[in-house]
Protein backbone atom coordinates (compact mmCIF):
# COMPACT_ATOMS: atom_id res chain seq x y z
CA UNK A 1 0.00 0.00 0.00
CA UNK A 2 1.15 3.61 -1.18
CA UNK A 3 -0.34 5.34 2.03
CA UNK A 4 2.33 8.12 2.30
CA UNK A 5 2.13 10.06 -0.90
CA UNK A 6 5.56 11.14 -2.63
CA UNK A 7 7.43 8.45 -0.20
CA UNK A 8 8.81 6.66 -3.30
CA UNK A 9 10.40 9.44 -5.13
CA UNK A 10 11.84 11.18 -1.95
CA UNK A 11 13.24 7.52 -1.04
CA UNK A 12 15.20 7.79 -4.33
CA UNK A 13 16.35 10.91 -4.02
CA UNK A 14 17.49 10.57 -0.26
CA UNK A 15 19.79 7.47 -1.60
CA UNK A 16 21.13 9.67 -4.48
CA UNK A 17 21.85 12.25 -1.86
CA UNK A 18 23.71 9.95 -0.04
CA UNK A 19 25.89 8.09 -2.66
CA UNK A 20 26.41 12.20 -3.11
CA UNK A 21 27.99 12.55 -0.46
CA UNK A 22 29.96 9.27 -0.21
CA UNK A 23 31.56 10.20 -3.53
CA UNK A 24 32.49 13.90 -1.94
CA UNK A 25 33.99 12.31 1.13
CA UNK A 26 36.14 10.29 -1.04
CA UNK A 27 37.26 13.13 -3.09
CA UNK A 28 38.50 14.68 0.08
CA UNK A 29 39.75 11.98 1.82
CA UNK A 30 41.90 11.17 -1.73
CA UNK A 31 42.74 15.21 -2.43
CA UNK A 32 46.84 14.60 -2.28
CA UNK A 33 46.71 10.69 -3.48
CA UNK A 34 49.22 10.93 -5.48
CA UNK A 35 49.48 7.05 -6.73
CA UNK A 36 46.97 4.66 -7.26
CA UNK A 37 46.73 1.25 -8.23
CA UNK A 38 46.38 2.34 -11.89
CA UNK A 39 49.50 4.20 -11.75
CA UNK A 40 48.87 7.63 -11.93
CA UNK A 41 47.04 10.55 -8.96
CA UNK A 42 43.63 9.94 -7.88
CA UNK A 43 41.20 11.22 -10.78
CA UNK A 44 38.04 13.36 -9.01
CA UNK A 45 34.94 11.42 -9.60
CA UNK A 46 31.46 12.53 -9.60
CA UNK A 47 27.86 11.58 -9.69
CA UNK A 48 25.57 11.37 -12.59
CA UNK A 49 22.12 11.36 -12.30
CA UNK A 50 20.75 10.47 -15.22
CA UNK A 51 17.35 12.34 -16.22
CA UNK A 52 14.56 10.14 -14.46
CA UNK A 53 11.46 12.21 -16.14
CA UNK A 54 8.73 9.73 -15.18
CA UNK A 55 5.34 10.55 -14.71
CA UNK A 56 4.69 11.34 -11.26
CA UNK A 57 0.26 9.83 -11.51
CA UNK A 58 2.48 6.68 -13.72
CA UNK A 59 5.10 6.44 -10.78
CA UNK A 60 1.88 6.20 -8.28
CA UNK A 61 0.02 3.52 -9.83
CA UNK A 62 3.15 1.56 -10.77
CA UNK A 63 6.01 0.28 -9.27
CA UNK A 64 8.90 2.35 -7.97
CA UNK A 65 11.69 1.42 -10.11
CA UNK A 66 10.15 3.89 -13.07
CA UNK A 67 10.80 6.54 -11.20
CA UNK A 68 14.24 5.96 -9.78
CA UNK A 69 17.06 8.41 -10.60
CA UNK A 70 19.68 6.14 -12.13
CA UNK A 71 23.32 7.10 -10.62
CA UNK A 72 26.13 6.69 -12.79
CA UNK A 73 30.04 7.49 -11.20
CA UNK A 74 31.82 8.61 -13.56
CA UNK A 75 35.87 10.17 -13.48
CA UNK A 76 36.08 13.44 -13.71
CA UNK A 77 38.72 14.09 -16.90
CA UNK A 78 40.32 16.73 -15.17
CA UNK A 79 44.35 17.03 -16.22
CA UNK A 80 46.15 16.48 -12.70
CA UNK A 81 47.92 19.81 -11.46
CA UNK A 82 51.38 19.17 -11.66
CA UNK A 83 53.90 20.94 -8.45
CA UNK A 84 57.40 20.75 -9.03
CA UNK A 85 58.69 18.38 -5.78
CA UNK A 86 61.84 16.64 -6.65
CA UNK A 87 62.56 15.25 -3.57
CA UNK A 88 59.22 13.62 -3.53
CA UNK A 89 59.44 9.74 -4.38
CA UNK A 90 56.92 9.90 -6.95
CA UNK A 91 57.97 13.10 -8.95
CA UNK A 92 58.57 12.32 -12.13
CA UNK A 93 61.70 12.49 -14.26
CA UNK A 94 61.37 16.46 -14.21
CA UNK A 95 61.32 16.77 -10.71
CA UNK A 96 56.79 17.43 -10.79
CA UNK A 97 54.82 15.18 -8.73
CA UNK A 98 51.46 14.93 -9.93
CA UNK A 99 48.46 15.88 -7.62
CA UNK A 100 44.76 15.49 -8.55
CA UNK A 101 42.94 18.06 -9.97
CA UNK A 102 40.35 18.34 -6.58
CA UNK A 103 39.57 21.77 -5.30
CA UNK A 104 38.23 21.95 -1.67
CA UNK A 105 36.14 24.66 -1.67
CA UNK A 106 34.06 23.25 -4.81
CA UNK A 107 34.13 19.75 -3.06
CA UNK A 108 32.71 21.79 0.20
CA UNK A 109 30.15 23.41 -1.86
CA UNK A 110 29.00 20.38 -3.22
CA UNK A 111 28.78 18.84 0.21
CA UNK A 112 26.61 21.80 1.85
CA UNK A 113 24.22 21.48 -1.74
CA UNK A 114 24.09 17.40 -0.68
CA UNK A 115 23.25 18.67 2.67
CA UNK A 116 20.36 21.11 1.32
CA UNK A 117 19.13 18.39 -0.74
CA UNK A 118 19.07 15.20 1.70
CA UNK A 119 17.19 17.75 4.39
CA UNK A 120 14.58 18.91 1.35
CA UNK A 121 14.01 15.55 0.96
CA UNK A 122 13.30 14.38 4.53
CA UNK A 123 11.02 17.76 4.79
CA UNK A 124 8.82 15.89 1.70
CA UNK A 125 8.66 12.87 3.64
CA UNK A 126 7.40 14.56 6.52
CA UNK A 127 4.93 16.38 4.87
CA UNK A 128 3.64 13.33 3.50
CA UNK A 129 3.19 11.48 6.58
CA UNK A 130 1.22 14.85 7.69
CA UNK A 131 -0.85 14.35 5.02
CA UNK A 132 -1.57 11.03 5.21
CA UNK A 133 -1.97 11.44 9.15
CA UNK A 134 -4.52 14.41 8.40
CA UNK A 135 -6.46 12.48 6.20
CA UNK A 136 -6.51 9.65 8.83
CA UNK A 137 -8.56 12.12 11.43
CA UNK A 138 -11.52 12.54 8.77
CA UNK A 139 -12.50 9.46 10.32
CA UNK A 140 -11.83 10.67 14.28
CA UNK A 141 -14.66 11.81 16.24
CA UNK B 1 -7.66 -7.79 17.49
CA UNK B 2 -6.75 -9.39 14.30
CA UNK B 3 -8.69 -12.56 14.00
CA UNK B 4 -11.46 -10.91 16.01
CA UNK B 5 -11.96 -8.26 13.37
CA UNK B 6 -11.45 -11.05 10.43
CA UNK B 7 -14.28 -13.29 11.19
CA UNK B 8 -16.40 -10.07 12.64
CA UNK B 9 -16.09 -8.25 9.04
CA UNK B 10 -16.97 -11.47 7.27
CA UNK B 11 -19.80 -11.95 9.32
CA UNK B 12 -21.27 -8.61 8.79
CA UNK B 13 -20.44 -8.61 4.48
CA UNK B 14 -21.99 -11.92 4.58
CA UNK B 15 -25.40 -10.50 6.60
CA UNK B 16 -25.01 -7.10 3.89
CA UNK B 17 -24.89 -9.72 1.06
CA UNK B 18 -27.67 -12.10 1.75
CA UNK B 19 -30.38 -9.14 1.13
CA UNK B 20 -29.06 -7.88 -1.75
CA UNK B 21 -29.01 -11.18 -3.75
CA UNK B 22 -32.30 -12.25 -1.97
CA UNK B 23 -33.92 -8.71 -3.94
CA UNK B 24 -31.92 -9.26 -7.36
CA UNK B 25 -32.48 -13.35 -7.97
CA UNK B 26 -34.80 -14.18 -10.26
CA UNK B 27 -34.01 -11.50 -13.30
CA UNK B 28 -31.52 -12.27 -16.32
CA UNK B 29 -29.33 -9.85 -15.46
CA UNK B 30 -29.33 -10.87 -11.82
CA UNK B 31 -26.96 -14.07 -13.18
CA UNK B 32 -24.47 -11.67 -14.37
CA UNK B 33 -24.90 -9.52 -11.14
CA UNK B 34 -24.47 -12.43 -8.86
CA UNK B 35 -21.25 -13.56 -10.83
CA UNK B 36 -20.18 -10.28 -10.22
CA UNK B 37 -20.46 -10.23 -6.75
CA UNK B 38 -18.97 -13.39 -6.11
CA UNK B 39 -16.39 -12.34 -7.93
CA UNK B 40 -12.76 -12.64 -5.94
CA UNK B 41 -11.99 -9.83 -4.37
CA UNK B 42 -15.16 -7.94 -4.81
CA UNK B 43 -16.66 -8.61 -1.45
CA UNK B 44 -16.49 -6.41 1.49
CA UNK B 45 -14.88 -9.02 3.83
CA UNK B 46 -12.17 -10.06 1.64
CA UNK B 47 -10.93 -6.52 0.59
CA UNK B 48 -10.91 -6.22 4.49
CA UNK B 49 -9.10 -9.21 5.17
CA UNK B 50 -6.29 -8.12 2.23
CA UNK B 51 -6.27 -4.93 3.94
CA UNK B 52 -5.01 -6.95 6.76
CA UNK B 53 -2.69 -8.85 5.07
CA UNK B 54 -0.91 -5.82 3.62
CA UNK B 55 -1.00 -4.32 7.43
CA UNK B 56 0.58 -7.36 8.53
CA UNK B 57 2.92 -7.45 5.44
CA UNK B 58 4.07 -3.96 5.87
CA UNK B 59 5.14 -4.60 9.71
CA UNK B 60 7.13 -7.04 8.77
CA UNK B 61 8.91 -5.73 6.34
CA UNK B 62 9.63 -3.17 8.53
CA UNK B 63 10.76 -5.30 10.98
CA UNK B 64 12.74 -7.20 8.77
CA UNK B 65 14.62 -3.94 7.42
CA UNK B 66 15.36 -2.16 10.98
CA UNK B 67 16.68 -5.76 11.91
CA UNK B 68 19.33 -5.92 8.73
CA UNK B 69 20.09 -2.45 9.56
CA UNK B 70 20.84 -3.20 13.39
CA UNK B 71 23.12 -6.58 12.51
CA UNK B 72 25.23 -4.59 10.32
CA UNK B 73 23.94 -4.84 6.87
CA UNK B 74 24.49 -2.02 4.24
CA UNK B 75 20.73 -0.33 4.61
CA UNK B 76 20.63 3.33 4.33
CA UNK B 77 18.93 4.57 7.79
CA UNK B 78 16.25 6.68 5.75
CA UNK B 79 14.91 3.64 4.34
CA UNK B 80 14.52 1.79 7.92
CA UNK B 81 12.67 4.95 8.55
CA UNK B 82 10.48 4.77 6.11
CA UNK B 83 9.22 1.42 6.24
CA UNK B 84 8.37 2.30 10.06
CA UNK B 85 6.08 5.26 9.07
CA UNK B 86 4.67 2.98 6.46
CA UNK B 87 3.80 0.71 8.87
CA UNK B 88 2.64 3.01 11.07
CA UNK B 89 0.24 5.01 9.05
CA UNK B 90 -1.17 1.58 7.61
CA UNK B 91 -1.95 0.29 11.33
CA UNK B 92 -3.48 3.26 12.30
CA UNK B 93 -5.61 3.32 9.11
CA UNK B 94 -6.61 -0.50 10.24
CA UNK B 95 -7.93 0.76 13.27
CA UNK B 96 -9.96 3.48 11.62
CA UNK B 97 -11.57 1.15 9.50
CA UNK B 98 -12.17 -1.20 12.74
CA UNK B 99 -13.92 1.68 14.44
CA UNK B 100 -15.70 2.79 11.80
CA UNK B 101 -17.10 -0.72 11.21
CA UNK B 102 -17.39 -0.63 15.52
CA UNK B 103 -19.81 2.11 15.03
CA UNK B 104 -22.19 0.79 12.36
CA UNK B 105 -22.37 -2.31 14.45
CA UNK B 106 -23.57 -0.88 17.32
CA UNK B 107 -25.94 1.71 15.70
CA UNK B 108 -27.82 -1.52 14.22
CA UNK B 109 -27.56 -2.93 17.55
CA UNK B 110 -29.29 0.05 19.13
CA UNK B 111 -32.26 -0.05 16.48
CA UNK B 112 -35.63 -1.23 18.35
CA UNK B 113 -36.89 -4.43 17.29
Amino acid sequence: MNLIPGANSASQGLRAEQVRLEVISQNIANARTTKTADGGPYQRQSVRFKAALGDAMAAQSSSSAKNEPTLEIVRDPRPAVRVYQPGHPDSDKEGFVAYPAINIHEEMADLISANRSYEANIAVMRNGRALAQQALSIGKR
Amino acid sequence: MTPITNSFSSNLAAAWARPAMGKTAGTASSVAGDTSVAAPGSRFGDMLSEMVQKTDASQKTSAATTGAMLSGQNVPLHQVMIASEEASISFQLMLEVRNKLLDGYQELMRMQV
